[in-house]
């Protein structure tokens, strides 16, 4: 007869000593709290205290104002967007959609909508590209990375004509002047950035959100002047980062609007004087960047066309599919 | 199309830009051999808070600048598909069974397998085996002919309904025209002289029932004798349309009775009575007040008169009674005296049945003789047809005895509130049909359709359009 095991009448933490090791496994300092200023964080929104962090300025930065040039110039600004709409066993399918805004004297001009457009991410295709070897694994690997393949090096065409086709105007581009892995070397932002120059285009790039947070500090200065104004903070990002392009700043292109990081090809005063001149700017953000960013992300109806498109023209067979999160955590919904 | 859902006896319907429907539809669900009849009473867009937002952004972004577009996958023009796609909300109407309707729809069809199909209307009737002998071609359903059957209006009340100017009277003299060719004896209370034009076509030429249509005027060509009348006429007459007094009418059935007895009833002798007859002064003055009014009004002739028998001796026959330009007493009395005779020959058999239309009826009788009419007088072959632009001026009562109604456009909230509360169908489809419908396009419901409500554009009439409104400007 095999012997039969009672449970335990009562199980304990303290018992297996977990309480113990998981308050020793990091310092939690909550003391140093204490007094502090604080904002509440969402994970998917990128939150900026209304009226600064309200420290006092350290930086000795000069802070510029920038005054509006009245001069005819076109602006350019691209953004774009990429989701993986499909996976296959082997790889993953996926679709990008550009968007060109332009506008001159002050007005909205004309917008570019490119795409969308479907690129299937497989072994066989990514090792045929000119690719790095454990870049390519990892695009393989990782949809998010490969998105952001996608979007790099279409982005980067985009750019790279407009610098050598554009004359005397401004490329606006979401986000900021940074060499990317995932740049065709051919198209790089550093070729883009020298066909701007030599075609006497000013290349900018606009952050909506930075993760440093040292430049927000560094951007206290701006939150006392009432216009547009900008601060040079290329010795902090230049340490910081690796790759970066152009003069990088802290700027706020309106009256009492959010503190943006700008990276700047080219004169810096003329560029920002010209945008601001040639764009209008709603709430300190360029509305040529805005009207990009609407035309380049994905509506759900284009993705449910992209799906049938998918289906109808590549012989390709639908398998269910079912959310493994849901499966298994989903008995209590909240 | 697909099925896109159902709840309760209403599927939608999925349809893309390219599949036609409009309200009033049938459809036939076919599925692995069962078959399942809908009828579309609603269409709306398929509509997403993601799709309404797409939408809205689009027009927001190509208001503010020009766009270019690239779309190598021509995405785009399947994404216009979509916002283009429409939902058909169609009410479950009956299933098919061996090649006939049947009510038992027990079964759901698969959204996937099932084929959504339009149902031609002769398809239809060849399910429900509508079929008759004595057709009356109302206008087109949809794309085909369509025809009720005189047998469907006989012995069966008929409502036609609508708001004015929507072609009530169109499709009533459309039917009064074919009862008539078709040898049926039709009276018509006709409240705007308007069916006199039944006579003649539109080019001016005579009519096909041109012989058989008879313009009755009260006081003129309409004129009884008291002997034809009937002292139960009368007394009907004196009670319903002139109110008399349970007293005073005692008295006058003496006068009547006496003379009577004497062979000198007539209008004079009985006015001379009154004045001459041993009686109380009050029931004198009621006598000679009544006594006036009908003298007044010349509805009674000493000789000769309008007789039912002799106008219905021949193959078919409309009786229309003119009643524009007579007061409303004369009205009433009018109508009193018609019916109380026409019911007394027909219960002596001496007429056959007839076909009675009575237009804005509320206006000359009272609500309780109509529901006599309807329950009583059927029996003896009086079949009613209602045109009224106030659904809420027939009782109950009534409706719940309807065997066809005729909807034409009604779009007033507590209109359509009475009709969908007292229709044979259901008040979704009431609502919304009735609500869009054009001009002379109604929504025919009852036993003249099988219970399965068709919408039905009548045609142009052939006849001469009298009755309509005299305007003070002049195109």
């Amino acid at each position: 007869m095999a012997t039969q095991l009672n449970p335990p009448a009562s199980i304990s933490l303290g018992d297996f000593g977990i309480l113990e090791s998981v308050s020793k496994c990091l310092a939690p300092k909550l003391e140093e709290l204490r007094g502090k200023k604080i904002m509440f964080s969402s994970d998917d929104k990128s939150l900026v205290p209304v009226d600064g962090w309200g420290t006092k300025c350290q930086s000795c930065a000069t802070v510029t104002t920038i005054r509006p040039i009245r001069e005819n110039t076109m602006v350019a600004a691209i953004d774009s967007s990429s989701i993986k709409l499909a996976e296959t066993e082997e790889g993953g399918l996926y679709a990008i959609k550009c968007g060109v805004a332009m506008a001159y004297d002050g007005a909205a001009l004309m917008h570019f909508k490119i795409g969308p457009m479907l690129f299937y991410l497989s072994e066989s295709t990514i090792y045929d590209s000119e690719l790095d070897d454990r870049l390519a694994r990892l695009v393989i690997a990782d949809g998010d990375v490969a998105r952001r393949l996608i979007r790099v090096r279409a982005e980067r065409a985009i750019q790279f004509e407009l610098a050598g086709h554009l004359r005397n105007s401004i490329i606006l581009v979401d986000g900021s002047l940074r060499a990317s892995v995932f740049e065709d070397r051919e198209r790089s932002i550093g070729k883009i950035a020298e066909n701007c120059v030599l075609y006497r285009n000013h290349l900018a790039g606009i952050s909506k959100h930075t993760k440093l947070k040292v430049l927000e500090r560094a951007a206290t200065p701006l939150v006392n002047v009432p216009g547009p104004a900008y601060l040079e903070v290329d010795i902090i990002i230049k340490s910081l980062v690796k790759g970066t392009v152009g003069n990088n700043l802290m700027a706020r292109l309106g009256s009492n609007t959010p503190v943006l990081r700008i990276d700047v090809v080219g004169d810096t005063d003329r560029a920002l004087g010209r945008l601001l001149g040639n764009d209008p700017i709603a709430h300190g953000y360029p509305e040529t960047l805005r009207l990009a960013h609407h035309i380049s992300t994905f509506t759900s109806t284009e993705v449910t066309c992209l799906r049938c498109h998918v289906l109808n023209s590549y012989g390709v067979t639908e398998l269910a599919a079912d959310d493994i999160r849901r499966t298994l955590l989903g008995s209590i919904m909240v | 199309m697909k099925i896109l859902s159902k709840s309760g006896n209403e599927l939608l319907l999925l349809a893309m830009k390219d599949d036609s429907a409009v309200k009033g539809d049938y459809m036939l669900i076919e599925d692995r051999g069962k078959s399942m009849v809908v009828q579309v009473y609603d269409e709306e867009y398929l509509s997403s808070q993601s799709l309404i937002e797409d939408i809205v952004k689009e027009e927001v972004v190509n208001a503010s600048s020009a766009e270019n577009l690239h779309d190598p996958l021509n995405i785009g023009s399947l994404s216009r598909l979509v916002r283009d796609a429409r939902i058909f909300k169609a009410k479950i109407r009956a299933a098919v069974t061996d090649g006939r309707l049947t009510s038992d729809v027990t079964w759901l069809p698969s959204r996937v397998e099932s084929k959504v199909r339009k149902l031609a209307m002769k398809e239809l009737d060849g399910l429900l085996g509508r079929t008759g002998v004595y057709p009356i071609p109302l206008g087109r359903a949809g794309d085909e002919d369509f025809e009720i059957f005189a047998e469907d209006l006989d012995g069966k009340l008929t409502i036609i309904t609508g708001k004015k100017e929507s072609g009530k009277s169109h499709l009533s003299k459309l039917l009064v025209k074919t009862l008539v060719q078709h040898g049926a004896f039709v009276v018509v209370f006709d409240l705007n002289n308007e069916y006199g034009g039944l006579r003649w076509n539109r080019d001016g030429t005579p009519s096909p029932v041109h012989d058989r249509v008879t313009v009755l005027e009260p006081g003129k060509a309409l004129q009884f004798s008291l002997d034809y009348c009937g002292k139960a006429a009368v007394a009907g007459m004196l009670k319903n349309a002139l109110d008399m007094p349970t007293a005073s009418m005692r008295e006058f059935f003496r006068i009547w009775d006496w003379l009577e007895n004497k062979r000198t009833l007539n209008i004079e002798a009985i006015g001379n009575a009154v004045n001459t007859w041993n009686i109380n002064e009050l029931v004198r003055d009621a006598l000679v007040s009544r006594y006036h009014v009908i003298q007044s009004s010349r509805l009674f002739a000493d000789a000769g008169g309008f007789k039912f028998e002799e106008a219905m001796k021949g193959h078919g026959a409309a009786m229309i009674i003119n009643m524009g330009e007579v007061s409303g007493t004369v009205r009433r009395m009018t109508v009193e005296l018609v019916i109380s005779k026409i019911v007394d020959l027909l219960e002596r058999k001496a007429i056959p049945p007839i076909f009675l239309v009575a237009e804005e009826a509320h206006l000359y009788i009272r609500e309780t003789y109509w529901e006599d009419i309807v329950t009583r007088m059927r029996h003896f072959g009086v079949y009613t047809t209602f045109v009224t632009n106030q659904p809420d001026a027939i009782s109950d009562g009534i409706y719940r005895q309807v065997d066809n109604i005729f909807l034409f456009n009604f779009t007033n909230d507590s209109d359509l509130d009475k009709i969908s509360r007292v229709s044979l169908v259901d008040s979704d489809t009431v609502r919304s049909i009735v609500r869009t419908l054009p001009q002379r396009q109604c929504l025919a419901i009852g036993r003249a359709v099988c219970e399965l409500p068709v919408v039905v554009k009548i045609a142009p009439a052939q006849v001469l359009a009298l009755g309509e409104t005299r305007k003070f400007f002049k195109k």
